[in-house]
């Protein structure tokens, strides 16, 4: 029986807490952070006196009252905790208040006086190629010769591919809550993926040492990335505030200005140039990826080397050629979210593979299969690194089958010819994502294991429970270790001072990581604890002794496997080995092993493994009103050996239906000026009840054990977010149907009724003439 | 005893005076046993960060009390009004269908229902007024002293369901000095049904105006059905849809093409105005100062009259409209016009009638090339906006597709 979710008793009574929920014993105040109303302009005066003076004020800041760095960029540093001599777009802090109420902060903020003045900002993708206003240098990433392979091939093409923008929409809005210890010490209850950099950056705005600041996370209500440096600002904000009043400050965001001030995932604007045989094996693919990087660096380049790095999805391609710049504009820092710039790529890949299709007038999933990375030949990525144990073919053949996909293309077909405003797509799509953080560095994890007396025990790991089931995973794996029943392991709270130094918990890689440390630090223990328990069987059976190699721990008791008369209850155990002064607790840590790759040159072995997945869709388009429903989706996906299947399931399901939201509803539009017109679920829609597959079957690809991983597990973070790709494309193949699949409709990311209507439109249009 | 569920951030707090309210912490037996709901979301894994959970939980809760077992689509109804990021709703869809297993819908409640339903009669349905620094609100019990205090306070703000009005205080911050709640008049909430007319009073809530048009005013129903979310369509009423006078009011197009009248009352007399004359501009109305909306006629129409309501959004449910509409039209024995309504909303600054395009079908045969033709003049009649629901130019190709659409379903029987 798997677990179930560790905490799921207490979001169900509404036990469960998250920063808003923690009980503060006295003087709380409330933070409220005033932002710039223009893209981008030059601070002329900031006058916050009247402001001061409203009752039940605390404090009012700004840059000039930070005590240490003004400086929040987590990699290169280019973005101010609160602008000083200009802001760079809508929603970036200017000004901190506290007060003992919500209304006083409002109050005051209408009294600040900042003027302005305002300069020309940038504001798309397009803009800013032509400015040329590139956040870094232009990346480039080549295999074979794809100039001259395009040339030779016998069909070219070409195309260019948007995709939007997609704000994360967690649950729980960015929250912190600091309270202030003895001296300088600042207690950080955050929500956020990253603790040790959010505790880093706390230190440097407040000019505090590292080992003054402690930051605890029990839960957050939802990241996706959106929170692994986009957390760290709420903060340092929270934590400016608490160290100027001496009081507890907390600053929960209202959902509008989460959105409005927050960056989302970035846009790209993918130029694409693909050279293919009359099979459709493809032979050369160039590819410009341009994205939306925002008005700072913060993890874009990260973003856009996973873009590079999964510009071929699951398919050889001899001769590639990619570059890649990342652009700076007027909008917030765009940053991390679920699959962290793979969907780009992989949208782009699959849009060359279902256009190569529509052109040869072949099924696209034949294309598909003629390309995938072969088992023992074709089979060495772009970037040299080989493509092991591939599932791909054994996932193409149970899918096929079980999706009935041969047959149901058929019926569509037929459906397709006798109704004319409605019209029914079919695709499938593969996913093979790299599995470890490409900044090779980051791929370690700590854990600090403890066992009390009474045989309890208390695992801390350096992992964010997000509502991924990373708890319940480390809670499974430790129980597993000790051989007792998981009701006797706790997971706590993450906490820097318990487990320092630690990675954020994004790359899919939270349970590998962070359960190969708790797997370490319990066998760490069980070392000691197996001697001691060895010298006491040895004690209280002379004759042969016991010896540590033959002790055992099942089934909540210690044993020796040789004599199996010889055991103890886990719990007595651990009081004897309490009187024999033995230590039951200890670190353990995990670095991914064999990884690593040249960064300049583009090639090595960036990813520990890859995970897989393969996804069949069936969409029926409304063509007069653009509405479409999932009539049935189909994944297959692989895990290795699933840690826990139900919450393995939940990761699949939830981020297939969350890739549906940036492939047709969740669009982002922003004014002339800048300003985010979608800034409320008024008018962002992110997928609902209805909008899920109407026949909805997801399957784990059984009995392919994962070498050299925690338990023979797979990460299942990211990988399934780009399954629904397939509903993407099958959309668009409805919309083809229009001109019995002879044109390439226009299509983009995301596919709203409105991009699909007036694609319908100019096909339409198209016949007419 | 009504078991509802309700978004409680839209409830201003005397609107629950003689109610039992009842929150997730409240679902747990005394010896700590999980109520039925909680614990099917447990099993199937339907919480994942855990943060929706609370609000998810209620929405089921409401569907366990609702006293049968539920199919898959009241289970997605329901449903709809909750947000989840994580888990993609397969595993709650699963609690909810989970709950087929009792049969006999015990709970804790259950057990003291009879105790609970003595207490809540032994509040008394009376007026109230609260008084605080700096607010007033008044809840009247009956019509006559809402007409009263209409007349006596003509600067306070009528909240009947309060959907739209919350949001000033949620969204906007705003503090609203005095307040006439309506929501506990019971003659507000009738359904007056004779052969010639269905009076449907301005207090119902949406979700009990469905069932009562179900059958007699499809196309009203349908229009419900994807009004909002179940928890919206508890409070939120139609008096208050015809308030707000909302160009993308979603009620209002397809009321238009029933040709329904509106009541209105004030301590003199009653005045019945025909929606298209109720509507007089952006989010005005006829409805006077002293007067309020009390309830909405929807004469029968004749069986040789089709109405259709559309609603086209982003999402399909729990959307604000991007063009919504009702249409009415009327053929003779040839197949022939006779009267054509073409209502829409989110393609003006107000509510409004596709004229020019209903001229041009006046008498003309109903066949797709006509309606084709006439479909493609209604940008005669609109300039619709862009906005960050979508552009000026879709609206208009939606709005034409729709009058297309519109034929469609007449040829479908
Ligand atoms: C999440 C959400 C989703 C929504 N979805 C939709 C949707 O899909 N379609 C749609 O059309 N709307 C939608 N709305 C808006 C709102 O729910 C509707 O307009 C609803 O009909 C309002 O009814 P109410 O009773 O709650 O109005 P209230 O907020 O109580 O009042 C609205 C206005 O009408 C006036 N008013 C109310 N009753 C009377 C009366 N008897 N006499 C005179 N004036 C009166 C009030 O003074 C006020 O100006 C949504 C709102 C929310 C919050």
């Amino acid at each position: 029986m798997p677990l179930k979710h560790d905490s799921a008793e207490k979001h169900v009574t509404g036990e469960a807490v998250y920063i808003d929920d923690i009980a503060v014993q006295e003087g709380l105040l409330v933070g409220r952070v005033v932002y710039s109303p223009h893209a981008r302009a030059r601070i002329l005066s900031c006058d916050l006196e009247a402001a001061k003076k409203i009752a039940g004020v605390h404090a009012v800041l700004a840059a000039k009252d930070i005590p240490g760095h003004n400086q929040m960029g987590p990699v290169v540093k280019d973005e101010p905790c609160l602008a000083e001599v200009e802001v760079t777009f809508i929603g970036q802090a200017v000004v901190l208040i506290a007060a003992e109420t919500e209304e006083q902060c409002r109050q005051a903020e209408k009294l600040i006086r900042i003027s302005y003045e305002p300069l020309e900002p940038i504001l798309d993708i397009e803009s800013a190629i032509a400015k040329d206003t590139l956040l870094g240098p232009q990346r480039t990433m080549n295999r074979g010769d794809a100039t001259e392979a395009m040339k030779s091939a016998p069909h070219v093409i070409r195309g260019e591919l948007c995709t939007g923008a997609q704000e994360h929409w967690y649950l729980e809005t960015q929250s912190c809550l600091c309270v202030p210890g003895e001296a300088s010490e600042m207690m950080v209850y955050s929500s956020t993926q990253h603790p040790s950099e959010t505790q880093a950056l706390v230190a440097e705005v407040l000019d505090l040492r590292r080992n003054d600041v402690v930051v605890e996370v029990r839960r957050i209500g939802g990241g996706f990335g959106g929170k692994e440096t986009e957390g760290n600002h709420t903060a340092c904000w929270a934590a400016l505030l608490a160290h100027a009043t001496g009081r507890p400050v907390k600053i929960r965001l209202f959902r509008a200005d989460d959105m409005i001030m927050t960056g989302k995932r970035h846009r790209y604007l993918i130029r694409y140039e693909a050279g293919f045989d009359n099979d459709g094996k493809l032979e050369a693919v160039k590819l410009e990826f341009n994205s939306d990087g925002g008005a700072a660096t913060d993890l874009s380049f990260a973003i856009m080397e996973r873009t590079m790095l999964h510009a071929d999805n699951a398919y050889y391609v001899p001769n590639m050629s990619i570059v890649a710049r990342v652009l700076k504009t007027n909008l917030p820092s765009n940053g991390a979210f679920r699959g962290f710039g793979g969907p780009q790529a992989i949208a782009a890949m699959e849009t060359i593979i279902d256009r190569i299709a529509r052109i040869l007038r072949k099924d696209s999933a034949d294309v598909r299969f003629m390309n995938f990375y072969g088992i023992d030949s074709r089979n060495v990525t772009h970037y040299g690194q080989t493509v092991e144990n591939n599932p791909l073919f054994m996932l193409y053949e149970r899918i096929m089958q079980s999706s009935d996909y041969v047959k149901r293309r058929e019926a569509a077909a037929a459906f397709n010819v006798s109704h004319e405003f409605v019209k029914r797509g079919i695709a499938m799509t593969p996913v093979k994502f790299g599995i470890s953080f490409t900044t090779t560095f980051l791929n370690q994890a700590g854990a600090l294991v403890a066992v009390y007396l009474d045989g309890t025990v208390l695992v801390n790991h350096g992992g964010i429970e997000m509502g991924q089931g990373l708890n319940t995973k480390m809670q499974s794996i430790a129980a597993l270790e000790f051989g007792i029943h998981p009701s006797a392991v706790k997971v706590n709270a993450t906490n820097t001072s318990k487990v320092p130094n630690t990675s954020a918990t994004a790359a899919s890689a939270g349970a590998d990581l962070n359960g190969m440390a708790v797997r370490n630090a319990a066998i760490a223990i069980k070392e000691r604890v197996a001697e001691g328990v060895a010298q006491l069987f040895s004690e209280q059976y002379p004759g042969v002794p016991s010896v540590k190699q033959h002790i055992v721990f099942v089934d909540g008791r210690i044993s020796d496997a040789q004599h199996p008369d010889r055991t103890i209850a886990f719990a007595d155990a651990m009081v004897q080995m309490n009187l024999r002064r033995i230590s039951l607790s200890a670190s353990g840590f995990y670095s991914t092993p064999n990884i690593g790759w040249d960064k300049i040159k583009g090639w090595g072995k960036p990813f520990h493994y890859y995970a897989f997945g393969m996804a069949v869709t069936e969409v029926e388009v409304d063509l007069l009103t653009g509405h479409h429903v999932i009539i049935r989706t189909d994944i297959l996906h692989d895990v290795g050996d699933s840690l826990n299947e139900p919450i393995d399931l939940g990761q699949i399901e939830g981020g297939y239906v969350q890739g549906l939201g940036w492939c047709t509803t969740e669009e982002i539009r922003w004014d002339a000026k800048g300003n985010l017109m979608t800034h409320s679920p008024d008018t962002y829609k992110i997928p609902g009840v209805r909008d899920i597959p109407m026949d909805f079957r997801v399957q784990l690809l059984k009995e392919v054990p994962n070498p050299e991983t925690i338990r023979n597990s797979k990460a299942v973070g990211e990988p399934p977010f780009m399954l629904a790709l397939s509903a993407w494309l099958a959309i668009k193949d409805a919309v083809s149907a229009v001109r019995n699949h002879e044109v390439e409709p226009d299509f983009a990311i995301p596919a709203t009724n409105e991009l699909i209507v007036m694609s319908v439109e100019k096909l339409r249009n198209l016949c007419d003439a | 005893m009504r078991y509802t569920a309700v978004d409680s951030c839209l409830v201003f707090l005397p609107m629950v005076h003689g109610k039992q309210i009842i929150t997730v912490e409240n679902l747990m037996d005394a010896d700590g046993s999980l109520h039925p709901v909680q614990q099917a979301l447990v099993d199937t894994y339907g919480s994942q960060c855990g943060f929706c959970t609370p609000g998810i939980v209620m929405t089921l809760f409401a569907l366990y009390k609702s006293g049968h077992t539920p199919t898959r689509t009241e289970i997605d109804d329901a449903l709809v009004g909750n947000l989840c990021r994580c888990t993609g709703y397969r595993p709650i869809v699963d609690a909810g269908l989970a709950l087929a297993v009792h049969t006999d819908r015990k709970d804790k409640f259950s057990r003291t229902e009879e105790e609970t339903i003595v207490l809540l009669r032994q509040i008394k349905h009376e007026s109230i007024r609260y008084e605080s620094c700096n607010q007033l609100y008044h809840r009247p019990a009956t019509l006559h002293e809402a007409l009263v205090l209409r007349r006596n306070s003509l600067d306070a703000l009528v909240v009947s369901g309060g959907t739209d009005v919350a949001l000033r205080v949620t969204k906007k911050h705003e503090l609203l000095p005095e307040i006439l709640d309506l929501s506990a008049i019971p003659e507000l909430k009738e359904v007056v049904s004779s052969s010639e007319s269905i009076v449907l009073g301005a207090g119902l809530s949406l979700n009990d105006v469905r069932p009562a048009v179900r059958i007699s005013f499809a196309a009203l129903a349908e229009m419900l059905d994807v009004f909002g979310s179940k928890q919206i369509r508890n409070l939120g009423t139609l008096g208050g849809n015809l308030g707000s006078a909302s160009p993308i009011g979603d009620s209002l197009p397809v009321l238009m093409a029933y040709g329904a009248i509106v009541r209105v009352m004030n301590c003199d007399g009653t005045r019945d105005i025909p929606i298209t004359e109720f509507i007089t501009g952006y989010r005005t109305t006829a409805c006077r100062p002293d007067e309020l909306i009390t309830s909405v006629i929807l004469p029968r129409p004749s069986a040789s009259v089709i109405v259709r309501s559309f609603k086209i959004s982003k999402r399909q449910d729990l959307d604000i409209s991007t063009v919504s509409a009702g249409f009415a039209v009327q053929l003779d024995k040839k197949n022939c016009v006779e009267t054509c309504i073409l209502a829409f909303g989110g393609m003006a600054a107000q509510t409004k009638r596709a004229v020019s395009v209903e001229k041009f079908l006046a008498g003309k045969n109903w066949t797709r090339d006509v309606v084709e033709q006439a479909a493609s003049i209604v940008k005669n009649d609109f300039s619709p906006i862009t906005d960050a629901r979508a552009g000026a130019d879709f609206r208009l190709i939606a709005a034409r597709n729709l009058i297309l659409k519109f034929w469609i379903s007449t040829q479908q029987g």
